[in-house]
């Protein structure tokens, strides 16, 4: 019993044991004022304002729970899941997933290849000493304008 | 359309036959799950026009985005209810969602619809849900007042709309998008004509809202809960918007001069609504004002009526749908805390909520419209096709943008900065939900620095 117990000692000893059997530990140093400010400061003593209609008080969901994510008041387990599903299908699924396919869209309207076959035809132009442009859009020969004068 | 749809109005068995304890998760993972599905119509099967597989429900570049927006934003409205429903009966949360649920399903049929009178019985029905969420689960007793003026105000401008579309029924035979498009310039030379221009365009004037007729948005923003303020600021105002964009295609050699006292109100409505955010002490207040001179640019730019002020409209109604939503989030997380929206009450936030002070840094930086975020790239073409139209408007815009910059700032100093107020003992911390909750805001706006082709409409 005494080789069994001091086997698993080191581990024991490591174990607080106060957290586990729900009861609080007060710390003692000194807080600095703005980890006091973060923390519902349980030295005041509760107001009939801060009761609801029934008598119960604002209770901070982090003294029963904390590890409380914000999902699930009561029920830890919930709470957990809710955060993990919140979590995977909003980021993993939605953002990343959803971010990647967006990447890969086609390329809609031909916007990205127009802008590369403008710039290779301006390199190939600028190196074989064209101008760039034409200035007619329509052959001037080709467009047959009626002839003045009354009609 | 369907595979976005169907999950949609299956949300609702899942609502109700979900047990209590699983209603927030289930109702969260589906809604996330439909909003991953419906990136699935940015891929936009012709070069051009709608994409269609019937004649009454269909997608093109510019109700896309719009439609995206709707699905995304429902899971953020479920995370930012869930704490402030949660001490109530299972029954009314399952109610809760259900509104919000079924304001989901009536905008995607009016964001899709492609039948005009589709979509205005959707537009009219999304007031229905939303009235019931401000008025029931509002936390002041001005809800009543607010939700009276809301309904009342957007009625009072859908009503000529009404009579308006019936009378384009009569003369062009069709009230289809996908035919109206293609449709002889209607003659519109009388009184009557410009009349029935005006009340085409009203209701959606009233909804965007324009600075005349812009009193209801400040009431309904503050009284509705966090839910509803979300869907309000991000999607509602937006159907003002988009409806105003497909109506424009009919109305138009009367637009050209009947547009103008229109664009100088909504110009003239960025600076005093800008003016009155740089005086509020209400934290919703403020975010909701601001909205008002976000959307007098994008009216500015749909009544111009050229491709880049289409396009900067659009831009700019996905990025302040997202980061309007963004804040108004972050107002509430101050609101349960300190249960009050004096923005004096609850300052110096930075130094207790450090992470928190990064989200309303990014949010107002978004607001004030720094580049390179799709807002700045938003308002840079309205500014632009503004000036192009009448130089003088850059005197006007360019205020603006100061202004806006102005209470951008004001609003994040006066929240984050300064020291930390004496008559505040304690404030819960942040949960995870709420930090899950900006970063889905906020990562999409990020993201589309990287591909604002997704936003840009069908103009460009």
């Amino acid at each position: 019993m005494a080789s069994r117990l001091s086997r698993i000692w080191p581990v024991v000893s490591r174990v607080r044991w106060s957290s586990a059997l729900g009861t609080r530990c007060v710390s003692q140093t000194p807080k600095s004022s703005a980890a006091g400010a973060a923390v519902v400061s349980d030295l005041q003593p509760v107001s009939p304002a801060l009761q609801d209609s029934h008598g119960h008080t604002e209770v901070n969901p982090f003294e029963t729970n904390p590890d409380f994510h914000g999902f699930h008041h009561h029920d830890s387990f919930v709470d957990e899941w809710n955060m993990r599903l919140a979590f995977f299908f909003g980021i993993s699924v939605a953002i990343v997933i959803g971010g990647t396919f967006i990447h890969y869209l086609p390329d809609h309207g031909m916007r990205q290849w127009a802008r590369r076959e403008a710039e290779r035809l301006i390199k190939q132009r600028e190196a074989e000493g064209l101008p760039l442009m034409t200035e007619n859009y329509y052959e001037p020969g080709k467009i047959i304008l009626p002839s003045s004068g009354d009609e | 359309m369907l595979k976005v749809l169907v999950p949609t109005l299956m949300l609702f068995p899942t609502i109700w036959l979900s047990s209590p304890k699983w209603l927030w998760p289930t109702a969260t993972a589906q809604s996330l799950l439909i909003a991953f599905i419906s990136l699935a119509w940015l891929k936009w099967a012709s070069e051009t026009g709608w994409s269609t597989s019937n004649m009454y429900l269909a997608t093109d570049p510019l109700s896309t985005p719009l439609l995206v927006l709707t699905c995304w934003l429902l899971p953020l409205m479920i995370l930012a209810s869930q704490n402030h429903i949660y001490s109530e009966p299972v029954s009314r949360q399952r109610l809760y969602i259900t509104l919000l649920a079924s304001l989901q399903t009536f905008l995607i049929m009016a964001f899709g619809a492609t039948e005009v009178i589709m979509f205005y019985i959707m537009f009219e029905a999304t007031l229905i849900p939303t009235l019931i969420i401000i008025t029931r689960w509002g936390n002041q007793t001005e809800r009543l007042n607010a939700g009276t003026y809301f309904l009342f105000y957007t009625l009072a401008g859908s009503l000529p709309l009404l009579v308006a579309l019936l009378l384009l029924q009569q003369t062009t035979g069709t009230l289809s998008m996908l035919i109206l498009q293609y449709s002889q310039p209607l003659t519109l030379d009388t009184w009557g004509h410009s009349i029935w221009w005006a009340g085409c365009l009203i209701a959606f004037l009233v909804k965007m809202p324009l600075y005349g007729v812009h009193l209801w948005l400040p009431k309904a923003h503050v009284e509705a809960p966090v839910a509803g303020s979300m869907v309000l600021a991000a999607v509602l105002l937006k159907l003002g918007g988009y409806g105003m964009m497909r109506m424009m295609i009919m109305l138009d050699p009367l637009s050209k001069e009947l547009a103008y006292p229109f664009i100088i109100l909504a110009l003239w409505g960025i600076l005093m609504t800008g003016s009155i955010c740089l005086r509020q002490t209400d934290l919703k207040s403020l975010i909701a004002y601001s909205s008002v001179s976000h959307m007098g640019l994008v009216a500015g730019g749909i009544l111009i009526q050229t491709p880049w002020g289409f396009t900067g409209a659009i831009i700019l109604m996905i990025a302040h749908g997202l980061v309007s939503s963004a804040l108004f989030c972050l107002a509430n997380t101050a609101y349960e805390r300190t249960h009050s929206r004096t923005m004096l009450l609850a300052r110096g936030l930075q130094m207790v909520f450090p992470l928190t002070a990064v989200w309303w840094f990014i949010a107002n930086l978004a607001n004030l419209a720094l580049p390179p975020l799709p807002n700045l790239m938003g308002e840079i073409m309205i500014i632009t096709t503004l000036f192009s139209w009448s130089p003088w408007t850059i005197v006007l815009t360019g205020l603006g943008t100061l202004i806006t910059a102005a209470y951008s700032l004001y609003l994040f100093l006066m929240t984050q900065r300064g020291p930390a107020p004496n008559h505040i003992k304690g404030l819960s911390p942040f949960h995870t939900r709420e930090h899950l909750l900006m970063v889905l805001h906020l990562i999409p706006v990020i993201l589309l620095v990287a591909k604002p082709e997704l936003v840009w409409g069908w103009c460009h």
